[in-house]
């Protein structure tokens, strides 16, 4: 890995620490207010690729373990991990790897600006909502005793607030490709 | 900024080495999956209850660090009772709850530097495959905790620069720039970390 790769890790989870300090936005029409942390993995993925956008989420579940006050609302700490949430948190990582291997496979140069769109849609719906679930559910279904069952649905509450958030990422993602392309140099 | 949850003290569980709290949260872990009874379960709760409250922490500040956590555990306890029978939720919640009253004493006990060095030895077997370097993850963690600051004080500015024009702030409009503003220094970080060798390339 070359220095340039690491620097970009690393200023990607600072990025993300410092959407976890923007207030949530509340929306009329979803039950949970949306953080702009939750959108990190969808935006690490599709900005800086696969093999960097799970570096740099390792990195910041690192900062979280060592105790840095670095999740929305000023939590941290291996108390976040070991909670019935936890999975999420790990999965971070895996959902950010799958999200830049699915955006490097369909956005490319030269393509139409709503292909582009597309791509990033599909890779932020991908990573950021059907890998992301796939680890947290089970997780905290395991560590709460709740069955599986029940805790799919509940999370159902979640989907349309998370499927605007991928419409973000999406806008955000796009906008960042057209001003500064950082997904072709793969790492 | 970034103050880490570190609380200072001098209890023995505050000397402890870290290897012995993050092997002991370990043991607790897997020793609380392992067993149903409630007869080991709530002393295991009063246990880790006591060791977090008696770490010199006012009860209020306590609290808000594990309190986010809790309101989950107990949302899910409440649904809990609607599917499962009483004893076996009291187990859950009680297991969980001691827990993370665990995992919340070794973060409250355990300072960033040492946290580190244990970092850099469950590397070592990496590094000697030569998949990564410890010295690599320090640094990059250095870094972020050297550009947050930074990073946010752009996105004052971004927000202040909506205000002037009297755009309304929304996070789609305030991303893309924070991103690309702040991705577009990494060549110029990256070479001044080059040129003063620190990763000796």
């Amino acid at each position: 890995m070359n220095t340039r790769d690491l620097v970009l890790i690393a200023l990607f989870a600072a990025i993300v620490v410092v959407l976890g300090l923007i207030p949530p936005i509340t929306l009329g029409f979803i039950p949970v207010p949306i953080t702009a942390q939750s959108m990190g993995v969808m935006l690490a993925g599709c900005i800086i690729g696969a093999k960097r956008g799970a570096l740099a989420f390792l990195l910041f579940v690192l900062l979280v373990a060592i105790g840095l006050p670095v999740l929305s609302g000023g939590r941290g700490g291996l108390a976040v991990l070991a909670g019935p949430s936890g999975g999420f948190i790990l999965g971070w990582a895996v959902a950010a790897f799958v999200t830049g291997l699915v955006a490097e496979r369909f956005v490319h140069e030269g393509q139409r600006e709503i292909r582009q769109f597309v791509g990033f849609f599909l890779a932020s719906v991908v990573g950021g909502i059907v890998v992301l679930y796939a680890i947290g559910v089970p997780w905290l279904s395991a560590v709460s005793g709740t069955p599986l069952l029940t805790a799919a649905t509940g999370s159902l509450v979640f989907i349309p607030g998370d499927l605007l958030k991928a419409a973000i990422a999406t806008l955000a993602a796009r906008a960042v490709y057209a001003g500064y392309p950082l997904l072709p140099a793969r790492a | 900024m970034l103050t880490s949850l570190y609380v200072e003290g001098r209890s023995w569980f505050h000397r402890l080495p870290v290897r012995a709290k993050l092997l002991a949260l370990l043991v607790l872990s897997l020793a609380l999956f392992a067993t149903q009874s409630l007869y080991l379960l709530a002393p295991a709760f009063l246990l880790c209850g006591w060791l977090y409250f008696s770490l010199g922490l006012t009860f209020r500040q306590a609290l808000a660090r594990v309190g986010f956590v809790f309101f989950t555990i107990l949302v899910l306890a409440a649904i809990n009772l609607f599917l499962l029978p009483v004893p076996e939720v009291a187990a859950l919640l009680l297991r969980l709850m001691a827990l993370v009253l665990f995992a919340a004493t070794v973060t409250a006990t355990t300072t960033i530097g040492a946290f580190m060095d244990e970092i850099t030895f469950l590397l070592k077997p990496f590094e000697r495959l030569g998949l990564l370097r410890a010295a690599d993850v320090s640094l990059a963690l250095g870094l972020v905790l050297r550009f947050v600051p930074d990073i946010f004080a752009r996105y004052e500015a971004i927000r202040e620069a909506h205000r002037a024009r009297g755009l309304p702030i929304r996070p789609l409009t305030i991303i893309g720039p924070l991103i690309i503003l702040t991705l577009k220094d990494a060549d110029t970080i990256a070479a001044a970390i080059d040129a003063r060798g620190f990763r000796r390339q």
